[in-house]
């Protein structure tokens, strides 16, 4: 309780701090909606700045930027299938849909109200989880993190459209794609000579390439984003009706939250993944599963909550261990040192104060993001008015420069140049983008994490028995899919059944 | 009439001409540096030299009067970065933050650099890491003896946590070979980077990790350290020192060696700008202000100079040559 008032007192003790509050959460908002500017490239070039500031609004300037780039990067995902950051991956899935439809006000307000709620949650639960989660987070093994890659994998089935097995072939083209490279044992496969391809094909680039310029090429006999004009309309009340919209749906996000936060805590992996197995666990479980992916509010909802709450998630592991999650939690340990705070394991132990003053003025955060992101996302919707035969051209030089941005070098654009061919062709012959950018996002995960489990198991699957860790996830991963695979069934059965009523009249009469 | 005849003007003429060119002749040789700085980090933002870097800019540029701008060109082990800078003109407005061992011989022997260690000169390397043996608190590990007895009855009795193509894995096999331990025996879990596999060694997911002990002062209270491959004792690790246990002509390699370094032929063009950055560079690694900043983030100044650092370099390059089967693939 001593530590709570300080924290108070901290935090008031300054009331000048907080005018760094709105230009933060803006500044995030802005590069985080930038296609191919990340989180920690925002967050770093901001760093030096907070160099002359004091502690307090130093802190308060970085997670600002923190979490508005963490909303940020969904703009773009809603209106243009443009995943700012591999977080929004699943965004994309239904969000887009939802803007196409002229849905782009609700989306963008479910989108934002599903972010908010995700940071708040998270950070609540952060309150209370800081302690063990870090002492899972050291104990989490090779093998753990497989089946969480594997988790993620599942997604794949839901992604596939019509047919199931263009879905899988499109899903381990991705994983190949994604074992590009050199592996963690040192061995360099499939980069053809390039020295650019040493660490893989560049992602943020082939998922834009995939994604986005696949579908813009798809657009070109089309004058707007949006066909029915009365639809292209900016609307206040419309995003404000998606804002409600989201709350509608607590269940989605707590539980968004909830594996967003375990899955954020883990280094390395974070809210790349989250996202993904919020959405394919909300798909599996909504009993209007088949809609998801043309447009349905609620995968918006899975993806966001996840992928924000992944900060409160990451920033546990910093408090609670004083290592990085990310290259984001990276900048603020920088950030801590400059104010001769230092990370590891006694961090949180002899900083309680800060470690709650943050916590607070993340709250605080989260509930500016709601007023700021509102007006920005307001001025952000007017992209559907811009008519397409502008609108393309301009986000494809976006995303070329964005793409360069990422790799310092051509290579970035040209990925995105090969990969637009690449997802334009898959589209044209009916194979699911998005489930080849699944396993390219999770191929290299896959792959390293397999690697190191035969390494320290020597081939014996007895190890497997040693990791209760791992069982315990893969239980619940099996239950999880044969509880919807049941329900699922069940229903299916109660809707033939009123069929085969609704059919034969003289049976329904009895 | 006229008091401006044509000598009087042509002396005016003359006179301003001079003034005006005076400085210019002068600005040309003694303003170096006029314009920002690059300093190129062959790595991605967050890592140590990102952090070096980043750290020591602000007072980097207070010194020499110009801003220095940080350029992060990371990928495939500093290989990208290191070809990028080479292809900066010399000319002093791009300088290097690396870690010059042992990414450069890497980039040579094993990934076909265009460049050799020559192309490169140290300004001055103050970051010296050096391979920390290391195990989790919990472990039932007590000491490096019990380490090497259950080695040398069965090579892959633990697992050992590691950096492929590494200095780390370079000391793993010397240690070995001293120890008459199974080289190929050995169980060996490959980790992408540092931070991996000391979180792993932490936590017990390997039996014991051997990474730059530098990264692990963070997590000291986390893990039991069992040997310092080094010929003194470095961060005050209660652990011993590999020639004190393998006797004083043990081999090993030394680890990271991290710090600024321009081009080799920058310093034949423009001897008077080398010497006024090395100059700049030795000041503020030597400022009390600078060396407090630094060190509260776990940063090093230490100043060794060019002599000193461009030796380590060299040496740890020809001990990586030795051993260049041990760092294509593990």
């Amino acid at each position: 309780m001593a530590d709570l008032i300080a924290a108070y007192d901290l935090l008031t003790s300054s009331a000048s701090a907080w005018i760094y509050l709105i230009p933060g959460l803006i500044v995030g908002l802005v590069f985080g909606s930038m296609p191919g500017i990340s989180i920690t490239m925002a967050m770093a070039i901001f760093l030096p700045v907070t160099l002359y500031m004091d502690f307090l609004p130093a802190i308060i300037f970085l997670t600002s930027i923190y979490t508005g780039a963490g909303f940020g990067g969904s703009i773009p995902a809603i209106l243009m299938n443009i995943p700012g950051t591999s977080s929004a991956v699943a965004t994309t899935f239904d969000g887009y849909p939802m803007a196409r439809a002229g849905k782009h006000n609700e989306a963008l307000g479910v989108a934002l109200a599903s972010s908010v709620t995700g940071t708040l949650l998270s950070y609540i639960l952060l309150l209370f989880l800081v302690v063990p989660v870090s002492i899972v987070v050291l104990k989490l093994g090779p093998l753990e993190m497989f089946v969480v890659a594997i988790w993620g994998m599942s997604l794949l089935g839901s992604l596939s459209g019509q047919s199931v097995w263009r879905g899988l072939l499109a899903g381990v083209f991705g994983i190949l794609l994604g074992t590009i490279g050199m592996n963690t044992a040192g061995f360099v496969r499939g980069t053809m000579g390039v020295p650019w391809l040493l660490d893989g094909v560049p992602t943020i680039p082939a998922m834009m390439g995939l994604l986005a310029a696949s579908q813009l090429l798809n657009l070109i006999n089309t004058t707007y984003l949006i066909e029915s004009e009365e639809a292209r309309k900016l609307s206040f009340a419309k995003i404000l009706g998606g804002v409600k919209l989201a709350f509608q749906y607590p269940t989605i996000i707590l539980r968004g939250a909830t594996i967003g936060v375990i899955i954020g805590a883990i280094p390395g992996v974070g809210s790349s993944i989250s996202n993904l197995i919020s959405y394919s666990e909300t798909k599996r479980n909504a009993p209007d599963g088949d809609t998801f992916g043309t447009g349905n509010p609620k995968g918006v909802i899975a993806a966001e909550a996840a992928n924000s709450s992944s900060e409160g998630g990451a920033m546990a592991t910093m408090f609670a261990l004083g290592i990085p999650g990310g290259g984001a939690t990276a900048i603020l340990l920088a950030a801590f040192a400059m104010h001769n705070l230092i990370g590891g394991p006694q961090f949180i132990a002899e900083n309680k104060t800060v470690v709650y003053a943050i916590i607070f003025s993340n709250f605080f955060q989260a509930i500016c993001l709601l007023f700021v992101g509102l007006l920005f996302v307001y001025l952000a919707a007017a992209i559907v008015r811009v008519p397409l035969r502008f609108l393309i051209p301009s986000v494809l030089v976006v995303s070329t420069f964005g793409a360069f941005a990422i790799t310092n070098s051509l290579a970035g654009p040209m990925t995105l140049f090969i990969f637009a061919i690449i997802g334009w062709a898959m589209v044209r012959y009916e194979y699911p983008v998005a489930a080849a950018v699944v396993g390219l996002l999770l191929g290299g995960l896959l792959e390293q994490n397999l690697i190191r489990t035969w390494q320290i198991s020597r081939g014996e699957f007895g190890y497997i028995l040693e990791r209760p860790g791992a069982i315990f996830i893969f239980m619940l991963m099996v239950g999880s899919l044969a509880i919807t695979t049941i329900g699922k069934r069940r229903r299916l059965r109660r809707e033939k059944l009123m069929e085969q009523r609704a059919l034969s009249p003289d049976t329904a009469g009895d | 009439m006229n008091k401006f005849n044509r000598r009087t003007v042509l002396k005016i003429a003359g006179g301003v001409t001079a003034a005006l060119a005076t400085p210019a002749v002068l600005r040309a040789q003694e303003a170096y540096p006029s314009r920002p700085i690059n300093m190129v980090v062959p790595f991605d933002t967050g890592g140590y030299n990102d952090r070096l870097a980043r750290a020591f800019a602000p007072f980097l540029q207070e010194t020499i009067g110009q801003p220095i701008v940080i350029v992060n060109r990371g990928g495939a082990g500093a290989m990208l970065g290191h070809t990028y800078f080479m292809q900066q003109p010399d000319d002093g407005y791009t300088i290097l933050c690396t870690s010059a061992a042992p990414y450069i011989p890497l980039n040579i022997l094993t990934q076909n650099a265009q460049f050799k260690i020559d192309d490169f000169s140290m300004i001055n390397l103050p970051s010296r890491d050096y391979t920390l043996m290391a195990t989790s608190a919990d472990s039932e590990i007590e000491n490096i003896e019990q380490v090497i007895e259950q080695l040398q009855a069965d090579a892959g009795a633990l697992s050992i946590g590691i950096q492929p193509a590494s200095a780390d894995l370079v000391n793993v096999m010397l240690f070995a070979d001293a120890n008459g331990i199974d080289r190929a025996g050995l169980r060996l879990v490959t980790f992408d980077g540092g931070g991996p596999a000391r979180n792993a060694t932490a936590g017990g997911v390997v039996d014991i990790g051997m990474v730059g002990g530098q990264g692990f002062i963070p997590l000291a209270s986390k893990v039991r350290p069992l040997v310092v491959f080094d010929d003194a004792p470095r961060d005050g690790w209660d652990a011993p020192v590999i020639t004190d246990l393998s006797g004083p002509d043990a081999q090993f390699v030394s680890g990271s060696q991290r710090g600024w370094a321009v081009h080799s032929t920058f310093i034949e063009k423009h001897p008077d700008r080398y010497a006024t950055l090395l100059n700049a560079i030795e000041q503020t690694s030597k400022d009390p202000k600078v060396i407090e900043s630094l060190k509260g983030q776990k940063l090093a100044t230490d100043w060794f100079g060019p002599d000193v650092s461009n030796k380590a370099l060299v040496n740890t390059g020809k001990v990586m040559e030795q051993h260049v089967e041990l760092l294509k693939g593990t």
